[in-house]
C-alpha cells in the first residue's frame, strides 16, 4: 500500500473519498453532474419566476414520447432531414468539381475566388427573401437555401485541398503519364479527402441553419415550421423538442461521417502515420 | 587520375559487362534553376542490360540528372536520348521508383502496383494476370489487399518496385530507392534487387548518396563533382558476379570504395567548411 494517502487522518487506501471526488472524478460524472445542475436550475428557476407556458425540463420529458410518435412531427423531421441530405449532396458534388478546378487550374482561381469568398461570407438569411420569389413559396426555396448554404464552404475547402496535393503523387502521374482525368478525379479528389471531410462538417451546420430558417421564412413543412408552430401556440415543451431534433440531426450527420470514414476509408486515419 | 584502371588491376576483364548498344544516350547535358546551374556538360552512355550507378556528393544534382533522364524534369542543354528518341517527357519503358516510395495512401498494394499498367491501358484481365505475378516477385505475396500505412517502409518500397516492373520497362531508374530505410532492411533489399534484375535483366540507372551501395550495385559506378558538377570519374566495377554478401568482402570493392570515398571526402571536407 505504497500509494495510500492520508486525508484528514483517515487511511484511504489510494483514491481519495470526497464529495470532489465522486462528482468531478470522471470526465463522464462531470459532464453529467453539469448536465442535471442546469436542468435543475432551468426547471426551478422556470417554476419560481418564469409564465407557465415556458418549458421546463421535466415537462419537455412528458411530453417527449408523444411528440415523436406524432405523424406531424415524423413527417416533419423526414421532410427537413430529405432535404438536407438533397441538398448536401448536390452541394458536395458540384462545390468538388468546382473546388478542384480552381486547385488544379490557375485561371478558375484567378477568376472565381474572389466571388466564392464573397459568398461565402454573404449571410444567406439576406438572399431568403429574393430565393423565395426566385424558386416559389415551396420545397424549392428551401432546397435551394440549403445547397446555397453549403456549397462555398465545399467549395472553398475542395480548392485547399486540390493545392495541397503532395508534390509526390503528382511527380509519380507524370511519370507514368496519367492523363489529366486521373489526376482530377483520382489522385486529387483522394488527396483531398481531408480538407472534403472538413467542409462537408461545415457545409452540414450551414446547411441545417438554412433548411430551418427556410421553414420559417416560407412556412413549409418541416422541423423549423413545427418548432415555429408550437411556439406561437404556447406549446413551448413540444417546440423544444423539435429543437432536440434538430441536434440529434447533427450528432446524425457526425456519426455517420465517422462510420463511412471508418468502413469505406479504412486508410484515412491512419495516412499521417508514415514516411 | 580520372581512370581509375590506372591504379587498380584490372581483374576479370571477360566478366564485365558488355553493355552492346548504348539504350540512354546523354550529350553536353546541362541543367540549372534561374542562375543556379546545378550540372553542366554531362556526356554518358548507358548499355542495354548495364547497371550504372551514380554517387555523389549531396547536392550535386544525381536526382536531378535522373529526373531529367525520365523526363520528369525539362533540360537547358544537351541532350538524352533512349534507343534513339530523345527525351522530353516520361515515355513508354522506362519506370522509376522514387525515394519517397510514392505509393498513393488510398490505394492497396494490388491496385498501387496495377497503377501504371493500368494507366497504359493494359486490358484488365492482363492487369488480373500480371499483379500477382509482380507482387510475388517482390516478396508482397499475402499482402495484396493492405494498404501502404499497413506495411513497413521496406515494404513500401517492395510494392513501389513491384509498380515500376509491372509495367516490364527496358530502362528503371533508381531514385535514392533505399534512402528511406533502415540499415539492414537496406541490404536485404540491395539483394533482393539483384535477385530481381537476374530474373528480369535491364538497364539500371541507380542514384545513391551511398558509396557502398554504388559499388555493390553498379557494373559501373559514375561520380559527379564539383560545383556545378559535372562527371568526374566513371569506374569500371569488374567485380566477380552473381554479387551476394561475400561481395562486401571482396579486395577490390574496399579498394573501389576507398577510392570513391577519398574522392568524395575532399568535396564534402570542402563544402562543409564553404557552409560559414
Amino acid at each position: 500500500m505504497t500509494d495510500a494517502i492520508t486525508v484528514n487522518g483517515a487511511k484511504t487506501g489510494g483514491a481519495e473519498i470526497s464529495l470532489a471526488n465522486i462528482l468531478w472524478g470522471t470526465p463522464v460524472r462531470a459532464k453529467l453532474f453539469a448536465g442535471l445542475m442546469i436542468l435543475a436550475v432551468w426547471q426551478v428557476g422556470v417554476a419560481l419566476f418564469a409564465a407557465n407556458f415556458v418549458a421546463k425540463p421535466l415537462n419537455i420529458i412528458q411530453v417527449f414520447p408523444k411528440v415523436l410518435a406524432d405523424p406531424a412531427f415524423q413527417d416533419a423531421a423526414i421532410s427537413t432531414l430529405t432535404a438536407v441530405f438533397q441538398g448536401l449532396a448536390i452541394a458536395l458534388v458540384a462545390g468538388t468539381i468546382v473546388g478542384v478546378a480552381m486547385g488544379r487550374l490557375k485561371v478558375f482561381d484567378r477568376a472565381l475566388n474572389f466571388y466564392v469568398n464573397g459568398f461565402y461570407t454573404l449571410p444567406m438569411i439576406a438572399l431568403l427573401p429574393l430565393i423565395t420569389i426566385w424558386f416559389g413559396y415551396g420545397a424549392d426555396a428551401r432546397l435551394a437555401t440549403i445547397i446555397f448554404a453549403g456549397f462555398f464552404s465545399i467549395v472553398i475547402n475542395a480548392r485547399d485541398g486540390a493545392r495541397s496535393v503532395p508534390p509526390e503523387y503528382l511527380e509519380v502521374c507524370k511519370a507514368y503519364r496519367a492523363p489529366a482525368r486521373y489526376v482530377w478525379f483520382d489522385i486529387t479528389v483522394f488527396s483531398s479527402l481531408p480538407y472534403l471531410i472538413a467542409g462537408i462538417r461545415l457545409a452540414a451546420g450551414r446547411a441545417l441553419v438554412g433548411a430551418v430558417i427556410a421553414e420559417f421564412f416560407v412556412s413549409l413543412e418541416g422541423v423549423g415550421m413545427y418548432v415555429l408552430a408550437h411556439a406561437r401556440s404556447f406549446k413551448h415543451n413540444e417546440a423544444v423538442v423539435g429543437v432536440l431534433a434538430l441536434v440529434a440531426f447533427g450528432l446524425l450527420f457526425e456519426l455517420t461521417i465517422n462510420w463511412v470514414m471508418r468502413r469505406y476509408f479504412p486508410w484515412y486515419r491512419r495516412e499521417g502515420r508514415g514516411e | 587520375m580520372n581512370d581509375i584502371s590506372e591504379q587498380l588491376p584490372d581483374q576479370d576483364a571477360e566478366a564485365a559487362a558488355e553493355p552492346g548498344q548504348a539504350r540512354i544516350e546523354i550529350t553536353g547535358l546541362g541543367k540549372s534553376y534561374g542562375s543556379l546551374q546545378v550540372f553542366k556538360d554531362i556526356n554518358l552512355n548507358f548499355g542495354e542490360r548495364e547497371i550504372v550507378t551514380i554517387v555523389g556528393p549531396s547536392g550535386c544534382g544525381k536526382t536531378t540528372l535522373l529526373r531529367c533522364i525520365d523526363g520528369l524534369l525539362p533540360v537547358n542543354e544537351g541532350a538524352v536520348q533512349i534507343d534513339g528518341d530523345e527525351i522530353a517527357q516520361p515515355r513508354e519503358g522506362v519506370a522509376m521508383v522514387f525515394q519517397h516510395f510514392g505509393l498513393f495512401p488510398w490505394k492497396t498494394v494490388e491496385q498501387n502496383v496495377a497503377y501504371g499498367l493500368k494507366l497504359a491501358g493494359v486490358s484488365k484481365s492482363e492487369i488480373q494476370k500480371k499483379v500477382p505475378e509482380y507482387i510475388t516477385l517482390v516478396g508482397l505475396g499475402g499482402f495484396e489487399t493492405s494498404y501502404p500505412y499497413e506495411l513497413s517502409g521496406g515494404m513500401q518500397q517492395r510494392c513501389g518496385l513491384a509498380r515500376a516492373l509491372a509495367t516490364e520497362p527496358h530502362v528503371l531508374l533508381m531514385d535514392e530507392p533505399f534512402a528511406a530505410v533502415d540499415a539492414q532492411t537496406r541490404e536485404i533489399l540491395q539483394f533482393e534487387l539483384l535477385r530481381i534484375w537476374a530474373l528480369r535483366p535491364m538497364t539500371m540507372v541507380f542514384v545513391t548518396h551511398s558509396i557502398e551501395e554504388a559499388v555493390l550495385m553498379g557494373d559501373r559506378v559514375v561520380v559527379l563533382k564539383g560545383r556545378p558538377s559535372s562527371v568526374f570519374e566513371i569506374i569500371e566495377v569488374n567485380l566477380p558476379g552473381p554479387r551476394d554478401r561475400s561481395t562486401l568482402g571482396h579486395p577490390r570493392f574496399a579498394e573501389i570504395r576507398e577510392h570513391v570515398w577519398s574522392t568524395l571526402m575532399d568535396e564534402a571536407r570542402a563544402a562543409e567548411f564553404e557552409v560559414n
